[in-house]
């Protein structure tokens, strides 16, 4: 990208009437909440259910001062996409794709097969063959979902209901993965371009692992928590079926023991009291893992800056939306603090820019160690340009309304282009931090108190790695200390992880299981294209699973 | 020992030299406008003009102070002396050249009152203080070269505006519209007071600043003025800051003699 184009200039024509370099514009003259279609929706049912309920509802005009619309309410384009919408379609209650990526993220568990097989052979002598391994792949695609396998008289779920929900297995070992019904496989060699292939099938070897799935409906109903022990439970049940075992004799404690615990592999950890949330919520997933089940390095592995906008478009929505904006936040939440650096291709544009600098100054991705030179030369260079653009062009500056979008989307690309130099994250961490102390002395302003508080002390415990200080970046995650604080940030530091290995042409980033597990096309969501499904989700042309329809009245 | 001089803000640019005079309490800044006092009472909206201030304490002297060296040390400002309750006031500084930003609003505050809580946002500064002691604050921060009728606001809530274009007549987006342009008189007329409630007659705030005039007093950097690309003193002590504070984070060892 030349530094004459702006890759933003097209949306911020679409969402202002003047030109993007225009100072001047009008106020107070759109109707307020009235300009908004979707407002003027949400405006209709109120007044319906207020009928119907007799207790009243949403009302704009009760907003303090003034009804918001005092200024034009802009669309958002969707970036990289052609998808224009309204912010509240971003909001992740009125959007039914970033509820299902959630869901998707929530409801898996993986599970270790080896364990079983090994006390299954050595210690009950049974035979442990791939036609086996089908057979208990079978059932257990019957019993995950809540079919009953062992016991008379059980009430089981509606298949309709729970249709989302199964197993497959993957492992790094041809042979064996040729005997596996296809059906039940995630196929590493057709999923993956052949180098990444190679790497995962290294790393993961001869051992088998299990990809399970729990309904969206547990994932709706239950908490993260109860997915390990569903898919466990199920998982003992199907053991003693497929290999026609004694319901509860000694062994079958090992197979429950190996699903939630020896073997088992949570999407995110047990957080502390004072976060107040079990496995498998948004507050213990770290980074890496975020950007190992982004799968858009599957389909551009020669665009790693491609990759960690989509890398970023996934930690926006699972962190700063659902995690800070709700779960540790409530109420109307922080829809916007997110989606500057997925809409209006503004991150996109910085984070370009930096790329074509790293390339043109330091030789490519990935060729140059991490040194304080380099950190400070791309860092302080990409972090100008993004605070210069804001400068040139006033829509730019008033599309990011708020200092904390500013920041996130400036940092990002001075931490993305940091990581695609040098290949690693804490180094492109460290660069997002020189980019907020620069941006605060030439703005003279940087984002809210607790978001430059994170920032102020961030240089600190970039390189850090003590206990209680510090961890390697890719493990890092909103429950890390120093960004359990507020949102607008991990979102870009989902890209930041993504683009030191992206940049270096790895396959994973942290966990080469997760990225396989979410290799997997019978996902509802598309892990391959977050921003386009999530613009998808915007526009009502997404369908969710979990729906309640066959059990519920005609509606 | 020499005697320590306090060198305020780093940088050799316009916005710098802005900043440390303005971070500077020896440095007077400048009187532009007069606001009546009880004006700028009516503006922030806590008390009736003569009213008596409402007090969370009785006076100190009638209350005894526990013995306590610090206590002693620190001369109570008459707002605390007298018991007043805690108020305060809150500026909205346009991206568009307004005279301060907000670090620089903060940093002036700490240098240059005794007494007052600040906080700082990218698109507020509140301040709070006994109340007393925030009307005499307020009026300087009103009055004075630091204030720009039509690039900074007065607003307690819904502060959203900062970085938005401006409107036909040069003023900051303001979604309550306090503050309104007066054709006739060419000055800035606040119509309702920093919370939104309607005020029961304008109060004029000044003609806006000219922008040529305003370029100057700016402690604003902007591509389109003042580079902050130029000020290679600034952003090499930026750097530095970074650098210290990153070598220190992973081992304070290391940080000698750098």
């Amino acid at each position: 990208m030349s530094k004459e184009k702006r890759m933003f200039l097209e949306a911020l024509r679409r969402k202002f009437k003047e030109a993007p370099e225009e100072k001047y514009t009008k106020f107070y003259i759109f109707g307020a909440w009235r300009q908004s279609k979707r407002k003027r929706e949400f405006m209709e049912y109120s007044k319906k259910i207020a009928k119907q309920r007799n207790i009243p509802m949403y009302n704009p005009e009760l907003h303090l001062g003034a009804p918001l619309g005092q200024r034009v309410l802009m669309a958002y384009r969707m970036s990289n996409t052609d998808i224009y919408c309204e912010a509240d379609d971003l909001h992740f209650i009125n959007n039914a794709a970033m509820q299902q990526m959630w869901h998707d993220i929530r409801r898996t568990v993986i599970s270790g097969l080896d364990a079983a097989h090994t006390v299954l052979q050595k210690r009950l002598g049974k035979e442990v063959t791939p036609e086996t391994v089908n057979g208990y792949l079978e059932i257990l695609n019957h019993a995950l979902p809540g079919g009953a396998v062992v016991q008379e008289h059980m009430a089981e779920t509606n298949p309709e209901l729970v249709k989302d929900c199964y197993v497959k297995v993957f492992t790094g070992d041809d042979e064996l993965a040729d005997e596996i019904d296809p059906r039940f496989l995630i196929d590493i060699n057709k999923q993956f371009p052949a180098d990444q292939a190679k790497q995962l099938k290294e790393v993961v070897g001869k051992r088998v692992y299990q990809v399970c799935r729990m309904p969206t409906a547990t994932s709706m109903s239950c908490d993260g928590g109860t997915m390990a022990r569903w898919a466990a439970m199920q998982i003992s049940m199907s053991m003693i079926d497929a290999y026609k075992l004694m319901a509860g004799e000694a062994a079958v404690g090992e197979f429950a023991f190996a699903a939630k615990h020896a073997e088992v592999i949570e999407m995110g950890t047990l957080t502390p009291w004072r976060r107040a949330r079990g496995p498998n919520e948004p507050g213990g997933i770290p980074l890496g893992y975020c950007a190992d089940m982004c799968q858009a390095s599957r389909v551009k592995p020669n665009d790693p800056v491609w990759v960690a906008l989509e890398a970023i478009s996934m930690g926006a929505v699972l962190y700063d939306q659902f995690w800070f904006g709700s779960y540790m936040s409530g109420g109307v939440g922080f829809t916007q603090y997110a989606s500057c650096t997925y809409t209006d291709d503004i991150l996109d544009d910085f984070c370009y820019y930096g790329a074509d600098y790293v390339k043109k100054k330091h030789g490519g991705f990935g060729k140059k160690k991490p040194s304080w030179d380099l950190i400070k030369d791309v860092a302080t260079e990409v972090s100008l340009y993004g605070l210069e653009q804001y400068e040139k062009y006033p829509a730019c500056m008033e599309a990011h309304f708020g200092g904390s979008q500013r920041a996130a989307c400036v940092a990002a690309g001075a931490g993305v282009a940091v990581s695609l130099a040098t290949g690693n994250c804490t180094a492109g961490i460290n660069g997002w931090y020189l980019s907020q102390l620069l941006h605060k002395e030439e703005m003279g302003r940087l984002g809210f108190y607790g978001y430059d508080q994170q920032d102020q002390c961030g240089s600190a415990n970039s390189f850090s790695w003590r206990s209680d200080e510090g961890l390697p970046f890719n493990l890092r995650g909103v429950n890390y200390p120093n960004y359990a604080l507020n949102v607008g940030h991990q979102s870009a530091h989902t890209g930041i992880v993504s683009a030191a290995h992206g940049g270096r042409g790895d396959a994973w980033t942290t966990n080469p299981l997760i990225k396989i597990a979410f290799a997997d096309k019978n996902l509802v969501f598309d892990f391959t294209h977050p921003r386009l499904c999530f613009g998808k989700g915007a526009l009502r042309e997404f369908m969710p699973a979990g729906e309640r329809t066959v059990i519920i009245p005609t509606h | 020992m020499p005697e320590y001089k306090p060198q305020y803000y780093p940088g050799s640019t316009l916005p710098s030299k802005n900043r440390r005079k303005y971070l500077d309490p020896e440095y007077k800044l400048q009187k532009l406008r007069t606001i009546s006092d009880d004006d700028l009472v009516r503006i922030m909206g806590h008390r009736v003009p003569g009213e008596a201030y409402k007090s969370t304490h009785p006076p100190l002297e009638e209350t005894g102070e526990p013995a306590c060296p610090i206590r002693e040390i620190v001369t109570p400002t008459p707002g605390a002396k007298a018991g007043d309750r805690i108020r305060y006031i809150q500026f909205t500084d346009s991206v568009y050249y307004a005279p301060v930003t907000p670090y620089v609003r903060a940093w002036m505050y700490h240098t240059r009152y005794r007494g007052v809580d600040v906080g700082v946002l990218s698109g507020r500064v509140p301040l709070e203080a006994r109340e007393r002691d925030l009307e005499k604050v307020a009026k300087e921060l009103v009055e004075t070269e630091i204030f720009d009728s039509a690039r900074c606001g007065i607003r307690g809530a819904t502060v959203h505006g900062h970085a938005l274009r401006l409107d036909e007549n040069g003023l900051m987006f303001d979604a309550y519209r306090r503050y309104l342009f007066n054709k006739k008189t060419g000055e800035v007329d606040y119509v309702k007071d920093q919370i939104g409630v309607p005020l029961d007659k304008p109060i004029s705030v000044g003609k806006p600043i000219p922008e040529t005039e305003l370029r100057k007093r700016t402690s604003e950097f902007r591509i389109d003025g003042n580079a902050f690309r130029d000020d290679k003193e600034l952003i090499s002590w930026m750097q530095r800051i970074h650098m210290l504070r990153t070598i220190a984070g992973f081992d304070p060892e290391k940080v000698k003699g750098i």
